[in-house]
């Protein structure tokens, strides 16, 4: 019975898989919710800046802040990517950079100098493949981000950006509309976009200066978009590993199917053959 | 009564009522009593008291406060309960 216990080994191994994919699935779904409760928590902060900022500003303002800037033409820009540090999410990884590859390409089609951020291993990993030169390279970012990675993520360009030396920073990143839409996007932050205001504005009395106060919050505003980037990003990914860790479970599981009923018929003929063989020999003795 | 919420970037604080908020503004302290006009000032770094039931505490650097028709709003960029 070679062919049986062949069976057997592939049986068994496919069991082994599929208790690694099971439990992969279990972590990525306590992960995911956890991750989708930062996301959650990080709103409130988000509105609040929204509005604060979209009261005091106006366009009279706008020409005096550095982040406000609107360049004539871009000439160089920043393309922040971030991907995850570890694969078996499916399509995730690939996604987010194929999206990545587009905006770079929709950049440099308008003759505009692009400079690559990238966080996370899986995207640096395709780039150093097709030998693309990144400016900077990060795998340091958990799948806890926190405001500190973010504000260390954006501060350089914030910097260069208002020194004159970059036109546009993007971020690519999924966003995570629910767990099961979580489509790649690209956000420009800078220039930053102000938010604009619905309806008349209160009058507040403002400490020190609208000026001094929307000098303060402007790099806060980029800052968390930002961290919301990166929260957004770390919960999709783990959506995206729930959903492919489930697939392969299915999977695993209906390939056993196919192999013990596979393994149960070759049994049943060998026991068949057995006896049609005991019952011949017999026969052949009484006659 | 003051409708107070503190929140940083990670997570929300503090939601709820409180009679009085005092808060470190960039140049000093700065209290906050129900009827409060209008206001929005930058925060600096110390110590936001908020007295509701029982006094919290919590060790801000950095963000706002905005005052808006008993609305409280700390908005800041680092907060922990202190």
């Amino acid at each position: 019975m070679a062919k049986g216990r062949e069976l057997v080994g592939r049986i068994k191994t496919t069991e082994n898989t599929r208790k690694i994919t099971r439990t992969m699935e279990m972590v990525a779904t306590s992960k995911m919710k956890r991750a989708s409760d930062r996301v959650a928590s990080s709103r409130p902060y988000a509105k609040a800046l929204g509005d604060v900022i979209s009261s005091l500003f106006n366009a009279e303002l706008a020409e005096r802040f550095p982040l406000l800037r609107q360049p004539a033409a871009e000439q160089r820009a920043a393309v922040v990517l971030i991907t995850a540090n570890r694969g078996l999410c499916g399509a995730f990884n690939a996604n987010l950079i194929k999206e990545a590859r587009l905006t770079v390409h929709a950049l440099e089609e308008q003759g505009v100098q692009v400079d690559l951020h990238v966080v996370g291993r899986k995207g640096i990993g395709f780039f150093r493949y097709v030998g693309r030169e990144l400016t900077t390279a990060r795998t340091d970012i958990t799948d806890k981000p926190t405001a500190t990675d973010a504000a260390s993520l954006v501060e350089g360009l914030m910097a260069d950006f208002a020194a004159g030396l970059l036109d546009a920073v993007y971020i690519v990143r999924a966003k995570f509309n629910s767990v099961l839409s979580t489509p790649p996007t690209t956000d420009r932050v800078l220039p930053v976009a102000a938010p604009t205001r619905s309806g008349a504005g209160r009058d507040y009395l403002l400490f020190p200066s609208a000026d001094a106060i929307l000098t303060e919050l402007l790099p806060s505003y980029v800052r968390n978009a930002a961290y919301r980037a990166l929260v957004e990003t770390a919960a999709a990914e783990q959506a995206a590993r729930r959903t492919a860790m489930k697939s392969a479970t299915d999977n695993a599981g209906e390939m056993l199917n196919i192999l013990r009923r596979t393994y149960n018929r070759a049994r049943q003929a060998n026991i068949t053959q057995e006896i049609a063989e005991i019952v011949g020999g017999a026969a052949a003795l009484q006659g | 009564m003051l409708k107070v919420s503190v929140v940083s970037p990670e997570a929300t604080l503090y939601e709820g009522d409180a009679t009085s908020v005092v808060a470190p503004a960039f140049d000093g302290e700065v209290g906050i009593l129900p009827s409060h006009a209008p206001m929005i000032t930058v925060l600096g770094q110390g110590t936001l008291r908020v007295n509701g039931e029982t006094l919290a505490r919590f060790t801000v650097s950095g963000g706002f406060v905005q005052v808006v028709d008993d609305v409280v709003r700390v908005v800041t960029e680092q907060a922990t309960p202190a």
